[in-house]
């Protein structure tokens, strides 16, 4: 105890992957950890590794000599419980309810977004995230790597791959409807429990949600699904906006020599939906603006015409004064 | 006509005799020897052509005999292209006089002998055409090797490599008939490297002066026990220029830097991961040592400078690397008694914006410690006698696992070693030979020696604190003595060695060890 004590005195630092698309990591293994520390308060700095989008250890969170490893103890999340650092399910994790909707998160959904990651999409929101800071022969490379084996860790085959398709989005349809079922207008997933206080779920369900929002294109199947369910839209949004927008100023400088792009992210993020409204109001404006043009240039062409002919007798004096002046 | 009928002996070219013979065919009045045959008997005849040898002989020493060559015939080339040929032999053309021609045929036989394409080689010296006097036809006879595919086993030393390693490697010859030599190869090196590459060598290579070589590699080290990671490289390298003193070559190699064990220290993890490696390295030497596995007598200097981040991509690795060594060796004059010293230093920086904050690329900085002998190992600062490999240094505990027996809890720790930007060696030793003679005639000998070394961080901001008397601190030393036992493939020491100072975690011990190093 006096250890765990210690080390949480220690402070902590999470190495997750680069910040884009206005998310502080756009990775679906790093963007959970993220929000589980900022759910549970807990204050930490946070560190990029741009080299090694293939490793299984990443996101890890450190600090001296204590590590919590993805690839160990069932993730960081788990290994943080375990280790007695930071522990929010702590009320809940022996819930049948709980543990049943956690694994369909973690299995079902968290397919869903790897299939439209690697698969579904054309990869540039992979490319984004993983290998925009390595050298391009790499990156093409290690990008093949991991499309081969996201697709036999999902089971696709050249003959199965439309199956398997309609199947990986028809359980994340099913599991989008349930989670807006079980959530309502709350603000967590409570489980029917008095208190409503955030647990391991919604840090990894928000981390899915964030990422398949943002990250992922606008012709994203995926994406489109959950639209549809207008409750989780709602719910992702506000706890980014309370969570990582507002901390996005207020938080220390990540530990590695990558500038630091969230403030300016998000910044830029809160501007574009203002920007959709305005570029509507710009084309009506420059709709308006043409019509104008046009009579206008229709009005001075009539006059034009319709003056054509005591403009043709002026024309003919002056050049016939012309003419005179001439001789 | 009658000197046509007489016999073209077929001569290696040591031989001057025999060459002064057909320079006599060439040269005298064939009305002479008309004349002269009709005194027939064996030893008259014998007696006169001696006569003739020693008057050519006087005259090619004495003054310059005037010759032209006419011709330039290659024969016996089947897959070879003349090209090739023509290029070794380009000096026989231009020569001018009998002793220009016969050192240019030496030296022609030479190098189409080290194109190591042809089993066998002749070069002839034939009379000119008749209508035109002084001159000549050279006439070259290769005989093509039969097996272009020869394999070998052996023990090693690249100039990359910091230590020995046992190779296996198939050559084949000639493939394309350019002079061209295809390998590869499969290595294990004592320190944990395994290699497997395929090379090729081009004699000739659009003009370029000395062969040009590429090899490509895949390259796995482990260093695991020492600094908690392992190094897999899948590389190009194309040797540009390589004479005796001078080494250009360029390096494209894809690094991955991993940690199978996860027990890496900080420092360690935050390195993992994949890079690109583009790097020039210039390699300077001279080797004036009378041996290298004892040398007594001379001196020796290598500079090697590599300069890293040469792809047009930004996001390759940058770095300045230069690392020097200079040793002397100085005979006493009693018992083959010499003193070697030598010192040996090296820097590693980084370049490009923010240089100063970012941290030096892991592999390539440098790492003192190891089992090889100081007076062998010639290429920068590796070694220290007493301290094992990469066993001083920056150092950084490792990660602590909790476990449930109660050794998790305690303060040793295992710890990473992370090498560093400045490194410095300098040793000392004499060495000499034993009274008695059954050692003396194996060459098994004796040595006392001293070494000191320092290896430091400087990038990151360490430079700001650093001080003259910290630096002084920052030194490390050993003293001891021993016995040389050198062996056709190695050279192996017994040595009894005593830490004069060590900073507290460093990996040394005080006592009998065994060295091994192979020359360099």
């Amino acid at each position: 105890m006096d250890e765990s004590i210690q080390r949480e005195q220690q402070r902590l630092t999470l190495v997750s992957r680069k910040p884009c698309f206005g998310l502080p990591t756009a990775c679906p293994s790093c963007l959970p950890v993220y929000i589980y520390l900022k759910l549970a308060n807990v204050s930490f700095d946070l560190c990029y590794n741009l080299t090694f989008p293939d490793s299984d250890q990443i996101p890890y969170v450190d600090s001296d000599t204590y590590v919590a490893y993805n690839n160990e103890k069932g993730g960081v999340i788990e290994s943080l419980k375990e280790d007695n650092i930071v522990n929010l399910d702590s009320e809940v994790q022996n819930l049948p309810e709980w543990v049943s909707t956690s694994a369909m998160i973690n299995s079902w959904l968290s397919d869903a977004l790897l299939y439209e990651l690697w698969v579904g999409s054309d990869g540039s929101s992979a490319h984004k995230i993983y290998y925009s800071d390595l050298p391009w022969p790499i990156g093409k490379v290690l990008y093949l790597k991991q499309v081969y084996s996201v697709k036999q860790l999902l089971g696709i085959s050249k003959d199965n791959s439309e199956r398997r398709e309609e199947e990986i989005y028809r359980r994340a349809t099913i599991a989008y409807k349930a989670l807006s079922t079980k959530l309502g207008e709350d603000s967590f997933f409570s489980d029917n429990r008095q208190v409503f206080k955030p647990t391991s779920l919604d840090a990894i369900f928000i981390g899915h949600a964030l990422i398949t929002l943002y990250a992922l294109p606008e012709t994203s199947v995926l994406r489109g699904k959950l639209l549809e369910q207008a409750n989780l839209v709602k719910y992702a949004d506000k706890h980014k906006a309370e969570l990582l927008d507002s901390a996005s100023s207020s938080s220390s400088d990540p530990l590695s020599s990558v500038p630091r792009r969230g403030p300016s992210n998000s910044s830029s993020k809160t501007k574009s939906q203002p920007k959709r409204e305005r570029t509507q109001e710009e084309k009506s404006f420059r709709r308006k603006a043409k019509y104008f043009l046009i009579t206008q240039m229709v009005a001075v062409l009539v006059f034009l015409s319709l003056l054509g002919g005591s403009d043709d007798t002026e024309a003919d004096d002056a050049d016939a004064d012309e003419g005179f002046d001439y001789e | 006509m009658v000197e046509e009928d007489k016999p073209i002996p077929e001569i290696d070219e040591d031989e001057e005799e025999s060459s002064n013979r057909d320079e006599e065919e060439e040269e005298d009045d064939f009305d002479d020897e008309d004349e002269e045959e009709s005194v027939v008997t064996p030893e008259s005849r014998m007696r006169a052509e001696k006569a003739r040898m020693d008057g050519v002989f006087r005259r090619l020493s004495s003054e310059r005999v005037p010759l032209r060559v006419h011709d330039v015939l290659i024969k016996g080339n089947k897959k070879t292209k003349e090209s090739i040929i023509e290029a070794e032999i380009e000096a026989l053309k231009t020569a001018t006089s009998v002793q220009e021609l016969l050192q240019a045929a030496t030296i022609a036989n030479a190098r189409l002998q080290k194109l190591d394409i042809f089993d066998s080689v002749n070069i002839t010296l034939d009379s000119g055409p008749p209508e035109l006097p002084g001159t000549s036809n050279v006439i070259v006879e290769v005989v093509e090797s039969k097996n272009p595919l020869t394999g070998d086993i052996g023990i090693f030393t690249k100039p990359e490599a910091r230590s020995w390693s046992l190779e296996g490697s198939l050559k084949f010859k000639n493939l394309f008939g350019y002079g061209d030599l295809w390998d590869g190869s499969l290595s294990y090196g004592w320190d944990q490297t395994s290699e497997v590459s395929a090379g090729i060598s081009l004699p000739r290579f659009m003009r370029l002066l000395t062969p040009v070589m590429a090899r490509v590699s895949l390259l796995s080290q482990d260093w695991l026990k020492f600094s908690s990671y392992k190094e897999q490289s899948l590389g190009l390298s194309l040797g540009l220029l390589s004479t005796r003193n001078h080494d250009l070559a360029y390096n494209l190699s894809w690094r991955t830097l991993t940690d199978p064990s996860q027990m890496a220290s900080k420092s360690i993890r935050r390195q993992l991961g994949h890079g690109l490696l583009s790097h020039l390295k210039y390699t300077f030497k001279i080797d004036k040592r009378n041996s290298t596995l004892r040398p007594t007598k001379g001196f020796a200097f290598v500079s090697g400078s590599q300069l890293g981040g040469l792809f047009p991509d930004y996001r390759s690795l940058r770095f300045i690397r230069q690392e020097f060594d200079l040793r002397y060796a100085l005979p006493l004059g009693f018992a083959r008694a010499a003193l070697n010293v030598g010192v040996a230093g090296g820097v590693l920086f980084p370049w490009g914006s923010e240089f100063m904050n970012r941290p030096t690329s892991l592999p390539d900085r440098f790492f003192l410690g190891g089992n090889s002998s100081p007076v062998c190992t010639l290429g920068g600062p590796t070694s220290l006698l007493g301290f094992k490999t990469r066993g001083l240094g920056p150092s950084e505990p490792k990660r602590e696992v909790k476990t449930n027996s109660e050794a998790a809890n305690s303060d040793v720790g295992e710890r990473d070693f992370l090498g560093g930007d400045l490194a410095v060696t300098a040793f000392a030793d004499l060495s000499f030979d034993l009274p008695l003679k059954v050692l003396r005639d194996s060459n098994i000998h004796a040595h006392a020696f001293a070494c000191a070394g320092s290896l430091t961080k400087l990038t990151e901001n360490s430079f700001r604190d650093f001080s003259f008397q910290k630096y002084k601190d920052s030194f490390r030393s050993s003293a001891g003595f021993g016995l040389i036992v050198p062996t056709k493939l190695f050279r192996m020491e017994v040595n009894y060695c005593y830490i004069l100072r060590q900073h507290e975690h460093d990996r040394a011990k005080t006592g009998v060890q065994f060295s091994f190093s192979s020359p360099m």
